[in-house]
């Protein structure tokens, strides 16, 4: 976040504080607000799921419903005060979206949305028809919230409470965001075979994301059941649910301030269409839904992405653009312990007798090579030889038909990508596999994800910081190593192909790996980028680092390696040092094809 | 001096007249979208008939629309008092939000008048229903009449088809000591949702059951699904409805599959035949006439009355307020709430109220009427 | 309480009659999702529509649908005139005035002239499928088409937007009752301990007749083969000149055709309501997602299921139907999402 942006939230905040204590602020607004809010930290939620962990959930109301409930049979039923409630019912919120995580989480894309739709309306049905609940009439009768004799039943103390509940909730969001769970469940976008593949649990990443949200909408609930002071079943259905996505979506569902966004402008378009639409139709009728439908529709057509992002843009147009973020100097000091490499010359990998068959396709046949400490091995053949195959059958990410794979004297085959890498296997991708919207400088932080530990809990406390400051020298010193220092504050994205597949090594660095996979790490870069890429490959040769690389530019490839190994069908068809393969007529053959 | 006094009642004259031009806000919050919108709609058209001037002051009826949700029931509530200043909400339509608003009425200390059924909205009257009244039959009223008709009629056990939302669930409550009173055996009791799209699996289920009579627990059209599927499986006993059903549209859609049908309704439902003596008949007329004038032959239903009963209610009780207040004052809503429950022997449209500190419904058996379906036409049956 | 064989048989059909609407919708949700990538939420409106237009044209009242086609049809001819104002020929601005502009007044007409000489019933449905049918098309003009290449979530988020509008609709046009139509076919039919009414027989003949001329349509028809290769490959359709907007627009229309074709067959057994349509699409939506939102034999076989146990949950659960249907579907989905191929990576290779 940019100074100038810091300020503008810090003005909008200040306003927020002092607007309603103005004499001509209509004393509705109050209310109005502080309902804004309520649905805030529900889209707020939203935005972790939906807009970073790419988890789509219909059934947010329901989260609201398990906190709103939970206080409102406890300060009815047992006469509880809604302070004791308040710890219960946001952990009531968040071991139910726990559980049900543990059971939905697994499901993928489409299966997922259906599923929490599912847990919404049978929730919506239960809580309409059991006793427990107090069935449709609903609970009534939920006692104000007082605290040292300040009375919250008051619209505007009311308000206070709401606010001072979104600030923290923004806070901690943020933390949570920008710490190395954060980071993990901002991976799960980037897909999960490279989140897994640096050492990501993704399942866990997703349920921490899931019970986050549901937290969050739990500790709405908390507070709705307390400013209305009665529930039924009716603001816990599908239909809200889809309403708080709804304003997540209007919003900016990738922003904090989209989620804040939103909640106001269908908060208050629906309250003043009431009072508009009859004034200027000058006709009594139910025309709100269909002009709130046709209008988001128009919003939505303006701006796909949702209005927060417009309004940043505007934003930063008028304000002076910031100062480029300094670059901090480069350190060879290690900033996090090392692992112990093994001696040079030592055996770390040996795969034997390798084979992987897709139905009655071979992609892998019976291949077999051994990796030294301190080598750099090339891996070479045609398209479509199985190269990379190998590559994700090596980490985990395929699992082998036969064969075994040792490292470091301990079998892997079968073994996940998350464990191999917790081994010391790091690796990039053929088609690159970056975190887009994210920064450079954090996509590379998401490699030293295994070397750290600080749980969500930390990260949104800030007890994290110190090994924040250590990840993050890692991450700099890596990006130097790979000569991208000056873009770390650029996004993913933005930079060419080469640069990125610069990015994924500098990431798979982070791990202190025994073992770097490399997959067409020169594909896309310039001759003098080739040139300090074959140099810091060797320097990690020197350091000790094993290396085994997938490679067509064969200058490159010849020049740097110490052994070959050479692919073509799925079956090795030799193994030996560069200037042997190059005289090898079988390898000629099957590069420049024979007749055929 | 008498200069002075001359001039003083000028003051008082002039100030009077100041305070006339002062309107008196009544805020309504119904449900005119969403599952209660055939019950909101013609509730929201009755408010309309009402006059815009009580007792030479002018009246302003402002309608917010809930969608049938709690939530924005509660908000509108809120808005109505802090922005326009009203005097005394009417609403909600639906039992929940009616419910939900009463915390609200408590709150602000407003007086509220309910148009929904359940008698746990203004019973007991307790320190937050103080403010809340209702002119919709409580349910128990009417299940009173009909369990009697059912012992009557020599039903000895009964299967029930009830809507699965806040109405059926207080009328299922109400129900079951009445019936355990008279020794009627209940062989069922199943559920169904308003939109459904069948009602066969409850139908067989009831039916199983070989009960004397079923009795279906719905409002509006949704209850003509469980009656229509009776028939389809070769039911030919009683049934019974409640008085929620009782429009035009449930007629239309039941067709002959609910001739027969007995079931209590409001007064309005059969003004023509009511008899001579009965008080309401007079203004269960004026007010079906005005309605049908404004939206045609047929069109009246029970549920717009309970809002023009609402507007009734504050007619008789504001002229009363307003001798010892002014309105948009806390004390004017106070001396309002105190008008409405000192109202006794008010005739309005569904019968005559007699509020009191225990009883903010009022109503006595004046307010229901026993009937039968008869040709596709409520037929009032005898007294 | 045991379920005799009778019971059974009425409960079965009962469930495979509602199934097989759902299933209906779930076909016309699949195309529409594989072709445009919407999740057509607002189909639900359709099938109300469909039912409550009929229900209007027995009554003898022109139904509000009509204006509605009229306004969406110039709003239509504005976009499509918009779109095409740089390529614009003079047969091209014919051919979207036609379609747009004329087609609703003819449809006007029609239903004008139906009402006044009493036309039979089938000319009736006819009318209402004419009536509804060009809806789908307009629609995908003004909404969807301008942002074809928005995310699958704010696809959907605009189909909510456009469910709530049309449900506005709907109830300014037909108000809050619901309405039943004439059974399409009185008879009965007794074999056995079954006895089968005249208008389950018509809704599973309709709706086997409607899969068949939709397989014939996919395989036999060169427009049917260009909806399929769009729903594989929507770059490579586009690269063999398979124009994205035509197919979007037959995908549409066909949704609203069978959503409304939907509404007619089930308005016969049940109210219909202007919100039911909701409910109905959400069952659809869900077969269809069993079905991976690809598989048309898989969405129909999840939508029959889905019908037997709503069927059979009401007759022994009545009160917790909607849970029981609902929780049945988790481990249907939980085994759908195993069987699908791990997801490796989206992209990979």
């Amino acid at each position: 976040m940019s100074a100038s942006h810091r300020i503008a939230a810090l003005v909008l905040l200040a306003a927020a504080i002092l607007a309603p204590l103005l004499p001509a602020f209509p004393p509705f607004w109050i209310t109005l607000l502080s309902y804004i809010g309520l649905s805030s930290l529900v889209a707020l939620g939203l935005v972790v799921l939906v807009g970073v962990a790419g988890l789509t959930s219909f059934g947010q109301a329901m989260f609201v419903g398990f906190g709103a409930y939970t206080t409102a049979i406890l300060t009815t039923r047992y006469g509880l005060s809604p302070w004791l409630t308040l710890p219960v019912a946001l952990l009531v919120s968040g071991l139910l979206a726990w559980g049900i995580g543990a059971i939905t989480l697994r499901l993928k894309g489409h299966y997922l949305a259906i599923a929490t739709i599912a847990w919404n309306v049978s929730f919506y049905y239960l809580a309409g028809n059991l006793d427990f609940f107090q069935r449709n009439d609903g609970i009534s009768g939920i006692p104000a919230i007082t605290l040292f004799g300040i009375d919250f039943a008051d619209s505007l103390n009311f308000y206070w409470l709401v606010l001072f509940c979104l600030v923290l909730a923004i806070v901690l969001t943020r933390n949570l965001l920008d710490s190395r769970p954060g980071r993990a469940v901002r991976a799960l976008r980037g897909g999960a075979l490279a989140a897994e593949s640096f050492g990501v649990n993704t399942y866990k990443a997703r349920v921490l994301a899931f019970v986050y949200a549901g937290i969050l909408a739990g500790l709405s609930g908390w507070l709705y059941a307390h400013l209305q002071r009665a529930v039924n079943p009716s603001p816990f259905g599908i239909n809200m649910s889809i309403d708080y996505l709804l304003m997540a979506v209007a919003g900016g569902v990738h922003n904090i301030g989209g989620a804040l966004l939103g909640a106001a402008i269908v908060t208050i378009l629906r309250d003043q269409l009431q009072t508009m639409l009859p004034w200027l139709l000058n006709a009594q009728g139910n025309f709100e839904t269909i002009v709130f439908g046709a209008l988001l529709i128009l919003i939505l057509q303006f701006s796909p992405r949702g209005l927060w992002p417009h309004l940043m843009r505007l934003f930063d147009r008028l304000m002076p653009k910031a100062a480029e973020p300094a670059v901090p100097p480069a350190s060879e000091a290690p900033p996090l312990p090392l692992r112990q490499q093994p001696d040079r010359g030592a055996e770390v990998l040996r795969a034997t007798e390798l084979r992987k068959q897709f139905g009655g396709l071979v992609a892998v046949d019976n291949v077999g090579f051994q990796l030294n400490a301190g080598e750099v091995v090339g891996l070479i053949g045609p398209n479509g030889a199985g190269k990379s195959t190998t590559f994700n059958l090596l980490t985990g990410v395929l699992p082998a038909t036969r064969g075994s794979v040792l490292f470091l004297k301990d079998e892997i085959c079968g073994r996940t990508a998350r464990h191999i890498a917790t081994l010391g296997i790091a690796r990039t991708f053929q088609h690159v596999k970056l975190v887009h919207g994210m920064s450079v400088l954090d996509n590379v932080a998401l490699g030293a994800h295994l070397r750290a530990s600080a749980g969500p809990v930390q990260a949104a406390l800030l007890l994290d910081k110190a090994e924040e400051a250590r990840i993050f020298a890692l991450a700099w010193q890596q990006l130097h190593r790979v000569g991208l220092a000056h873009c770390a504050h650029l996004a993913a994205d933005e930079l060419s192909l080469g640069q990125q597949r610069l990015v994924e090594i500098a990431r798979a660095l982070c791990l202190d790996p025994v073992l770097l996979l490399l997959d067409e790490p020169a594909a896309g870069l310039r001759h003098l980028e080739k040139a300090a890429l074959a140099k810091l490959l060797d320097k990690l040769r020197q350091e000790g680092m094993t290396i085994l690389l997938v490679e067509h530019d064969m200058d490159f490839v010849m020049n740097l390696t110490d052994r070959l190994v050479v692919m073509n069908f799925g079956a090795e068809l030799a193994q030996g040092r560069p200037k042997d393969i190059q005289g090898n007529p079988a390898v000629i053959d099957a590069y420049l094809g024979t007749a055929a | 001096m008498r200069k002075l006094a001359a001039g003083l009642l000028l003051a008082l004259g002039l100030t009077t007249a100041a305070q006339a031009a002062d309107p008196i806000r009544v805020g309504v919050v119904i449900s005119e979208t969403g599952p209660g919108a055939s019950l909101g709609i013609p509730e929201g058209r009755s408010i309309r008939l009402l006059p815009q001037e009580i007792e030479g002051r002018p009246v302003e009826w402002i309608v917010l629309d809930d969608g049938s949700d709690t939530t924005r029931a509660v908000t509108n509530m809120r808005k109505l008092i802090s922005d326009n200043r009203v005097d005394a909400v009417i609403g909600s339509t639906v039992t929940p939000a009616s419910i939900a608003m009463v915390e609200v009425a408590a709150e602000q200390r407003i007086p509220m008048i309910s148009l929904a059924g359940s008698a746990a909205i203004v019973s007991p009257v307790d320190d937050r229903r103080r403010w809340v009244f209702k002119t919709a039959q409580n349910d128990a009223l009417m299940a009173g009449a009909v369990v009697d008709h059912m012992a009557a009629a020599g039903v000895k056990s009964l299967g029930i088809i009830a809507v699965s939302d806040s109405y059926g669930d207080g009328w299922l409550s109400i129900i079951a000591p009445l019936l355990q009173e008279r020794g009627i055996r209940v062989t069922g009791t199943e559920r169904y949702a308003r939109t459904d799209t069948s009602a066969t699996g409850q139908t067989l289920k009831v039916l199983a059951g070989r009960p004397d009579a079923v009795f279906i627990i719905s409002a509006g059209t949704p209850a003509a699904l469980p009656a229509k599927a009776l028939r389809e499986r070769g039911y030919r006993g009683p049934m019974y409805q409640t008085h929620g059903v009782a429009n035009a549209d449930f007629l239309r859609v039941g067709g002959r599959e609910v001739e027969g049908t007995v079931l209590p309704v409001a007064p309005v439902t059969v003004a023509d035949q009511l008899p001579e003596s009965h008080p309401s008949r007079a203004v269960a007329r004026q007010y079906r006439d005005a309605y049908e004038a404004a939206h045609g032959a047929g069109s009246v239903s029970a549920f717009g009355s309970y809002a023009y009963d609402a507007g009734l209610l504050l007619q008789r009780a504001i002229p009363v307020a307003l001798r010892t207040a002014q309105p948009g004052t806390p004390e004017f809503r106070v001396a309002l709430r105190d008008a409405l429950e000192g109202l006794r022997d008010v005739t309005y449209v569904n019968g005559v109220v007699n509020m009191s500190a225990t009883d903010h419904v009022g109503q006595d058996e004046r307010a229901r009427v026993m009937a039968v379906i008869k040709n596709g036409t409520w037929q009032a049956l005898p007294q | 309480m045991a379920v005799d064989l009778s019971i059974f048989l009425v409960l079965v059909q009962d469930g495979i009659v509602n199934g097989a609407i759902y299933g209906l919708l779930a076909l016309a949700l699949v195309i529409v999702f594989t072709v445009t990538r919407v999740i057509l939420v607002p189909i639900g409106e359709f099938v109300a529509f469909g039912a409550l237009t009929l229900a209007a044209l027995e009554t003898g009242t022109l139904p509000g649908t009509v204006w509605l086609l009229g306004i969406l049809g110039i709003a239509s001819a504005v976009c499509r005139l918009w779109t095409s104002r740089r390529h614009a020929t003079a047969r091209s601005v014919a051919w979207q005035l036609g379609t747009s502009l004329l087609l609703p007044v003819v449809v006007t007409a029609l239903a004008w002239a139906c009402l006044h000489f009493q036309a039979p019933q089938l000319v009736k449905v006819l009318v209402v499928l004419a009536i509804v049918a060009p809806m789908g098309p307009y629609l995908y003009d003004v909404v969807y088409r301008p942002m074809a290449d928005a995310s699958v979530l704010v696809l959907l988020i605009v189909s909510v937007a456009l469910h709530l509008a049309l449900q506005g609709l709907g109830l300014v046009f037909f108000g809050a009752e619901g309405s039943r139509t004439q059974s399409l076919a009185d008879a009965t039919l007794e074999i056995g301990p079954m006895f089968i009414t005249g208008q389950s027989i018509v809704v599973i003949l309709v709706t086997i007749a409607l899969i068949i001329a939709l397989f014939l349509f996919f395989e036999r028809t060169l427009m049917g083969r260009a909806l399929r290769a769009t729903a594989v490959n929507r770059l490579g359709a586009r690269l063999v000149a398979i124009s994205p907007a035509l197919c979007g627009h037959v995908a549409f229309t066909l949704a609203a055709i069978i959503g409304a074709l939907g509404g007619i067959l089930i308005s016969a057994m049940t109210t219909i309501y202007y919100d039911t349509g909701f409910l109905i699409a959400l069952k659809g939506f869900v077969a269809a997602v069993i079905g991976g939102l690809v598989s048309y034999p898989l969405a129909a076989a999840s939508a029959i299921l889905i019908g037997l146990v709503e069927s059979f949950a009401s007759f022994h659960a009545s009160a917790f139907k909607e849970v029981l249907v609902f929780m049945i579907i988790l481990p249907v989905l939980l085994w759908r999402s195993w069987r699908t191929p791990a997801l490796l990576d989206e992209g990979e290779e």
